[in-house]
């Protein structure tokens, strides 16, 4: 399961984080760290990207990128 | 060596250097650099301390704005230095590797750190970095005043006690807790050494591995000490980072791979991401320390807004009603003072000039040049102040709001399709009205991909200094579906941004598209004296420094028209002759003559002087020699102008009728347009106009934003190309199809 699978309203906890590099400091810089919770809020308009809630902020992020956290679904 | 502070740990083998640092504080200038993350009202705090103080330019070599201003406090000198926004301090985006050498290699007297008291975890992890640095810190909690409105509850002293720093409470939109904050750093300024932040402890593991690395180096006759400070330096070369690995210069690493062998194995994870992980640890430990947010959380306002403004079938329509109003006020509200500027300079002041140059004896030429070099010239940076400045105002005003971030959300998907951000859409939209400030709205892209690439076909977007250039043309040759041509330009210019956008994505631009990771930050409503002072900071270097280029080109302009000495005939001006020396290059194009080539080299000012030039070639009119106005009457008639164009602008604003202006006649260089240009080819003069290089304008503002001319001229080169093809392929095919009578 990956983050970008989850739908709104939809809670996970990461269990991993798939990408390498700049891409995946920039992502745990911004605090998407492993056994985080994540929920996802919304999803734009046209489909892409999407806005997840994190560290009690919201942050969004392409489907692409979101495809490399995986998850945990949780209730 | 400068002034070396080290962490507390080294103290005792650098006191000589705390004395001189100590000297630095009561005598001189104090150095500060401001840091914190983006959105956390690092600049409207940095604009509430310093105001018009503030002096904005860019840090050497990137497209990151840097503000810095000189202040006077309690007697005491102190230089702020504001340093980009940011969220860490890793060494990938520009913003962070400016902000880290500034800090590493300037060595600031303290660091006023601004965190965002409504998120404090995440700005704690900056915090966490900036303490390893060794300088000492001043915490500017701010947006304070709405942490407590939400009920959060926040042991000041705890923070200060847990880091070993000063905080401060502040609301930066509010001025309060200004005065504490800079208490608090005279303070520490004067005495930095009891000032030096606590060591933080990063977990027992990555200690023991620090202390093997740091054993390894003495050992290697490698002492951390030196240029940067000890602390730092270890933590770095165990992040493995790049930078540091590079500038140290180290040629066998094994020793540290060695050491940091058993960590990886043990955390299961690159050392990069095993340090970022104990960082953000210590920042969530603080965090749950000091910070009691209430049990219950009512809706946010911004939740409230986020549900109707991302809203799946609304978000859309909001965002481009959004957008009309943003050109709209940008555009209306600044035309009637562009014009009203323009009407000033064209009239009064050249009269003055005159009334004041001849009887003094002055020749004609010089009159000349004043007049129609040095007036026009700074006219012409003149009449872009004001859409300079509204542009930049309601940027800065969609920025400070966090509208800005929803709208790259809503528009990344279509944007991201050709290679481009969510938040490109705004200064291409901006394009339609002026390209230049489309160009100087390229700023609220962080990543420099995407600001060049955005900046590059802006200019394809048709502006309105091309509009006067259709219009004539169409009257003249397509006067029953004038709109219609007229629309296929605009249609035909996004169609070739898109083009170049795919061509450049693969071209000059390959590689991995840089990444969307975006903060969508609650809404706040952006103090207006915030507001004013950037606008004014931005506008104003504009006016000096694009305004340098644009006034230089428009002299030699002048030149051209007016050399060789006593030309009587615009043919024989060098500007006629170059015209007739280029001319062959456009006979394929179907308008290979000196007076459309001349038309072409002089509206590269501003495209709609093509039609000028045009009229003034094949239609010159007489003089006209009426009554000349006294200076009373001139400025009567400066300030009565400056009302009716206050009056314009509102009318306009809330679409109410506006008397029409007079257009110039041009009926008789229509007719002799139709005498030189077929319909076909027309068009393809249009399609050249429309495509070819920006205007000088447009270059020195991309000059000026990139820091370089590298991109201006690509822009240049690639733009003329295309024109040139493509107004080729219209005529040629044309003329083929049987379009050419």
């Amino acid at each position: 399961m990956n983050l970008a699978k989850l739908r709104p309203g939809e809670k996970g906890k990461i269990t991993a984080i798939g990408s390498i590099g700049p891409l995946k400091r920039r992502l745990m810089d911004m605090g998407v760290l492993v056994g985080e919770e994540v929920k996802v809020l919304k999803v734009a308009p046209m489909g892409d990207p999407i806005e997840v809630s994190i560290k009690s902020y919201s942050l969004s992020l392409r489907k692409k990128e979101a495809e490399g956290i995986a998850v945990e679904v949780a209730g | 060596m400068s002034t070396q502070l080290k962490c507390k740990e080294s103290l005792e083998e650098t006191e000589g250097n705390i004395d001189a640092a100590q000297q630095t504080a009561q005598g001189r200038v104090i150095t500060v650099a401001v840091a914190g993350n983006p959105n956390s009202g690092k600049s409207t705090l940095i604009n509430a301390i310093a105001g018009t103080r503030l002096h904005v330019g860019n840090w050497a070599g990137v497209t990151v704005e840097k503000k810095e201003a000189q202040l006077e406090y309690a007697g005491r000198k102190i230089r702020l230095v504001d340093l980009p926004g940011t969220y860490s301090l890793s060494p990938y985006t520009q913003e962070e590797i400016v902000a880290r050498d500034y800090l590493v290699n300037e060595r600031p007297d303290l660091i006023v750190n601004v965190v965002d008291a409504t998120n404090l975890e995440r700005n704690l992890y900056l915090t966490v970095q900036l303490l390893e640095l060794g300088i000492p810190v001043v915490m500017a909690l701010n947006i304070y005043d709405e942490a407590q409105a939400k009920g959060y509850e926040i042991d000041v002293e705890g923070i200060e006690k847990m880091l070993g720093v000063a905080v401060v409470p502040t609301s930066a939109t509010k001025k309060t807790g200004l005065d504490e904050l800079f208490k608090s750093v005279l303070a520490a300024a004067d005495d930095l050494a009891g000032h030096m932040p606590r060591k933080l402890i990063y977990g027992e593991d990555i200690e023991a591995a620090a202390e093997q690395v740091a054993d390894e180096l003495r050992h290697r006759n490698l002492p951390l000490s030196g240029r940067y400070p000890q602390r730092w330096l270890l933590l770095k070369l165990m992040e493995e980072d790049s930078h540091v690995l590079e500038q140290m210069k180290l040629d066998r690493l094994d020793f540290l791979y060695q050491a940091l062998h058993h960590l990886k194995k043990a955390h299961g994870d690159d050392m990069e991401s095993i340090m970022a992980d104990a960082r953000y640890s210590l920042a969530s430990g603080l965090t749950r320390e000091v910070l009691q947010k209430p049990e219950l959380r009512q809706m946010e306002l911004t939740e409230k807004i986020d549900r109707i403004v991302l809203n799946r079938f609304l978000g859309i329509p909001i965002f481009l009603g959004a957008m009309w109003l943003l050109f709209k006020l940008t555009f209306d509200l600044s035309a009637p003072f562009g014009g009203w500027i323009g009407a000033m300079t064209e009239g009064p002041f050249k009269r003055w000039a005159s009334a004041l140059l001849l009887p003094l004896g002055a020749p004609d030429w010089t009159v000349s040049l004043v007049n129609d070099g040095v007036i026009a010239g700074v006219g012409s940076v003149l009449v872009f102040v004001p859409v300079i400045f509204a542009m930049m105002f309601f940027i800065t005003f969609l920025e400070g709001s966090g509208y800005m971030a929803r709208a790259a959300f809503v528009m990344d998907r279509t944007m991201h399709s050709i290679g481009l951000h969510g938040k490109s859409f705004i200064p291409m939209l901006l394009g339609f009205g002026c390209n230049v400030p489309g160009i100087y709205a390229t700023r609220t892209l962080e990543n420099p991909k995407d600001k060049v690439l955005t900046a590059l076909l802006v200019p394809l977007m048709s502006c309105g200094a091309r509009l006067p250039v259709y219009v004539v043309f169409v009257s003249a040759f397509f006067p029953n579906n004038s709109s219609t041509v007229i629309w296929s330009l605009y249609v035909m210019g996004i169609l070739l941004a898109v083009l170049m956008g795919l061509l450049f994505k693969r071209t000059l631009f390959r590689g991995e598209a840089p990444m969307f990771i975006m903060e969508l930050p609650p809404y706040r409503m952006p103090s207006f004296s915030s507001l004013c002072v950037h606008t004014w900071e931005k506008g104003k270097h504009f006016l000096f420094k694009a305004g340098t280029y644009i006034f230089a080109v428009s002299i030699l302009v002048w030149f051209l028209l007016n050399l060789p000495w006593g030309v009587q005939h615009k043919r024989d001006s060098y500007l006629g002759q170059a015209g007739a020396v280029v001319a062959p290059v456009f006979q394929p194009l179907g308008f290979g003559n000196w007076e459309a080539a001349s038309s072409l080299i002089s509206g590269v000012i501003a495209k709609e002087i093509v039609v000028g030039t045009m009229g003034e070639i094949y239609a010159p009119q007489k003089d006209e020699k009426g009554e000349v106005p006294t200076l009373k009457e001139d400025l009567k008639e400066i300030a009565v102008s400056f009302g009716a164009a206050c009056n314009k602008a509102v009318k306009t604003l809330f679409y109410l009728p506006v008397p029409e202006e007079k257009e110039k006649d041009r009926s008789s260089l229509r007719h002799a347009l139709q005498g030189v240009f077929t319909p076909l080819s027309s068009y393809a003069f249009m399609v050249f106009v429309l495509l070819y290089m920006p205007c000088v304008v447009a270059i020195a503002a991309m000059r000026q934003e990139f820091g370089t001319w590298k991109w201006a001229v690509v822009g240049l080169v690639y733009q003329t190309m295309l024109a040139w093809s493509a107004a080729l392929i219209i005529y040629q095919g044309g003329s083929f199809l049987g379009f050419g009578g």
